[in-house]
């Protein structure tokens, strides 16, 4: 039945009206080659396009599978030439070594350590801020959030020398020291800690929400905690996902701070760690190989599970400002 | 709700009678108002500022003093006051000049091409859809993986003996293999290529989120009256972006000033500083505790210009905000 209907209109176009003109014919033709070329030329383009596009993935996802055969091969045999691209006879050892050698794991561990407690930290003192500059009438609030704010983009070098002097002196306290110093996690934790970018974020979001829902809490007798931990916290829980993630990979992947900070190979992490496994005169490749693809894998499985989120995440730095 | 005739209320001088309260009763009441309300901010503020005050305010503040002085950052090594003589030597100091030099250029460079290959990549994203999730999530890999992992992805890809790249060289056209990173200006050129391709997917997505806020309407009507794709590109999307272009060069800029991790990686600032950063410098500098009062120097001149663009790129968003409202 319904494939009546469709053809109907075919047929009807296929029947020549009577009057048509030799005239009228040619030009139908030209038309029609005119979108033949047309609709040639759009697949051409689009394909070229496509190709372009699969260029710049390939450019972009490559240079992480070129790691794979190195990983698993005896370096020596990397300077073989013509090159073998598969190992002929692949190997096991560079993890071993990996494991065995060097404080892989150590640098896994402290990285997971670091990058999760600042992250959790960030989340608390940010919503927290982020609440009181969105909701809260105080002397000088605007002031000071200007303040806050012009810190936003200050770059870790910029204060590289006063930040250091700052965590060695109050390593010389008594007792505070054995916490926060160099070569500590609270010492690694803390100045990773301070970007007003999640307090940005969060009074933005919190500042979204309807007035309705405060007066009727504040009504039933709630107080500013009740409000925040009962009311705001579950209604900017993908706020709060968003932020953690962009904090995290932020963390973890920073290099300034703990190369400096962290010289002690017990607190090192694995950017810097990785880094160290480069040797300035000689490199063994296969184990540089093997550490920097043992460390991409697990991140990229991750990403692929939650990838919208990441990219939502990395957005949230430069467009919710 | 029923509707209820409420006669007018007109305003009789009782409305404006005084309060019943005394003038220091009143006066204690309001200071008790404040104290409670900076007290409730503070519960909330105080996690926060102590953390941000300790580790970047005070920090930023002390770096202006420490401008000033020369050494002392380790234990046993006396901080000595020497007036303005560490700024005098920053517009001198061969070395700090020649990292300003080559980090200008990598900004420029990279700025230039990551923007154009963005531009045109989300372009070709925002006409062709089919599958355009796909490339945008691959597009966005580099990101994942820290700048440090990246460049040694690119250690291996341009080695000598075995980078994809040489070895590709050597066999299409011939002749012996290029030292990326061992000849000038080869190194900062491959620095260039590593940080494009590592932030080229994050300035994709950046554009395609601007792009698909151009107005479909304004593209068809302009398409009718007869515009081409140049024409509309240059007088539709290009205006439409300006703002959101403006603001993204300046961030861009920031970020791409602190150009680090790679550079620490690759080449150590070599060969023969062709790669030399002010980053590079600061760190070089302060950590094998040589002449540490022209890194000090030198940290508040970067501090200063992040200042000034940070204020740059907030008055450009002030203005894109103002043009939408």
């Amino acid at each position: 039945m319904a494939g009546d209907v469709t053809t109907d209109p075919v047929t009807l176009e296929e029947a020549p009206p009577p009057e048509e003109t030799s005239e009228a014919a040619a030009m139908a033709a030209r038309l029609a080659e005119a979108g033949r070329v047309k609709r040639l030329n759009d697949r051409t383009r689009m394909i070229i396009a496509y190709v372009v596009l699969t260029l710049f993935v390939v450019i972009a996802i490559g240079p992480a599978f070129y790691l794979i055969s190195p990983a698993f091969r005896d370096s020596v045999s990397l300077f073989t030439y013509p090159p073998e691209w598969i190992p002929s006879e692949p190997t096991l050892e560079n993890y071993r070594f990996l494991f065995s050698s060097t404080s892989y794991v150590r640098w896994a561990i402290n990285t997971l350590v670091f990058a999760g407690a600042t992250t959790l930290l960030t989340l608390v003192t940010n919503t927290m801020a982020g609440y009181a500059f969105a909701r809260l009438r105080f002397p000088g609030r605007n002031l000071l959030f200007f303040v806050i704010l012009a810190t936003l983009m200050v770059p870790v070098a910029a204060v590289l020398a006063p930040t250091y002097l700052t965590v060695t002196t109050i390593g010389d306290w008594p007792i505070i020291g054995n916490w926060i110093d160099t070569d500590t996690y609270l010492g690694l934790i803390l100045p990773s800690a301070v970007s007003p970018l999640g307090v940005f974020m969060m009074r933005q979001f919190i500042q979204t929400l309807p007035d309705g829902l405060y007066e009727a809490a504040r009504l039933d007798g709630a107080g500013e905690w009740r409000i925040f931990t009962k009311i705001v916290l579950p209604l900017i829980k993908p706020a709060l996902v968003v932020l953690g993630i962009f904090v995290f990979m932020l963390t973890w992947a920073s290099y300034l701070w703990p190369l400096v900070a962290a010289t002690d190979n017990e607190f090192r992490v694995l950017t810097v760690g990785i880094a160290s496994l480069k040797g300035q005169f000689v490199t063994d490749w296969g184990i540089l190989a093997a550490a920097s693809l043992l460390t991409i894998v697990p991140v990229t499985i991750v990403f692929l599970f939650f990838q919208k989120w990441f990219v939502q995440a990395s957005m949230a730095g430069a467009l919710k400002q | 709700m029923t509707a209820v005739d409420v006669p007018a209320h007109e305003a009789t001088p009782d409305d404006w009678a005084a309060p019943s309260l005394s003038d220091s009763e009143y006066r204690w009441r309001a200071r008790r108002y404040r104290f409670r309300t900076v007290r409730r901010a503070a519960g909330f503020l105080s996690p926060y500022l102590i953390v941000w005050g300790v580790f970047l305010a005070i920090p930023a503040v002390w770096g202006i003093f420490l401008s000033f002085n020369q050494g002392g950052l380790i234990r046993g090594d006396p901080r000595v006051f020497v007036g303005f003589d560490n700024w005098t030597r920053t517009v001198s100091d061969s070395e700090l000049r020649t990292a300003v030099k080559n980090t200008s250029i990598y900004v420029l460079i990279a700025i230039a091409v990551v923007f154009t290959l963005a531009i045109f990549l989300a372009s070709l994203l925002n006409h062709y859809k089919k599958g355009s999730n796909f490339y945008k999530v691959a597009l966005y890999f580099p990101l994942l993986a820290p700048p440090i992992l990246g460049a040694i992805m690119w250690f291996f890809m341009v080695n000598f003996d075995f980078g994809i790249l040489n070895l590709l060289k050597r066999s299409v056209i011939g002749g012996d293999g290029i030292r990326f990173l061992g000849d000038n200006p080869h190194a900062l050129l491959t620095i260039v290529a590593v940080e494009v391709w590592r932030g080229l997917g994050f300035w994709v997505l950046f554009y395609l989120a601007g792009l698909q806020s151009v107005p479909e309407e304004l593209q068809a009507a302009a398409k009718i009256d007869g515009a081409g794709k140049w024409r509309r590109f240059r007088r539709i999307t290009v205006p439409t972006l300006r703002p959101l272009l403006l603001f993204a060069l300046v961030i861009a800029v920031i970020f791409n000033f602190q150009l680090f991790d790679s550079v620490q990686v690759l080449t150590d600032g070599g060969p023969r500083l062709g790669t030399a950063t002010v980053v590079w410098f600061i760190h070089k500098r302060l950590f094998k505790f040589q002449d540490t009062g022209l890194a000090y120097a030198s940290s508040i001149g970067l501090l200063v210009v992040v200042l000034i663009l940070t204020a740059l790129s907030f008055w450009l968003l002030g203005k894109r905000r103002q043009r939408e409202a």
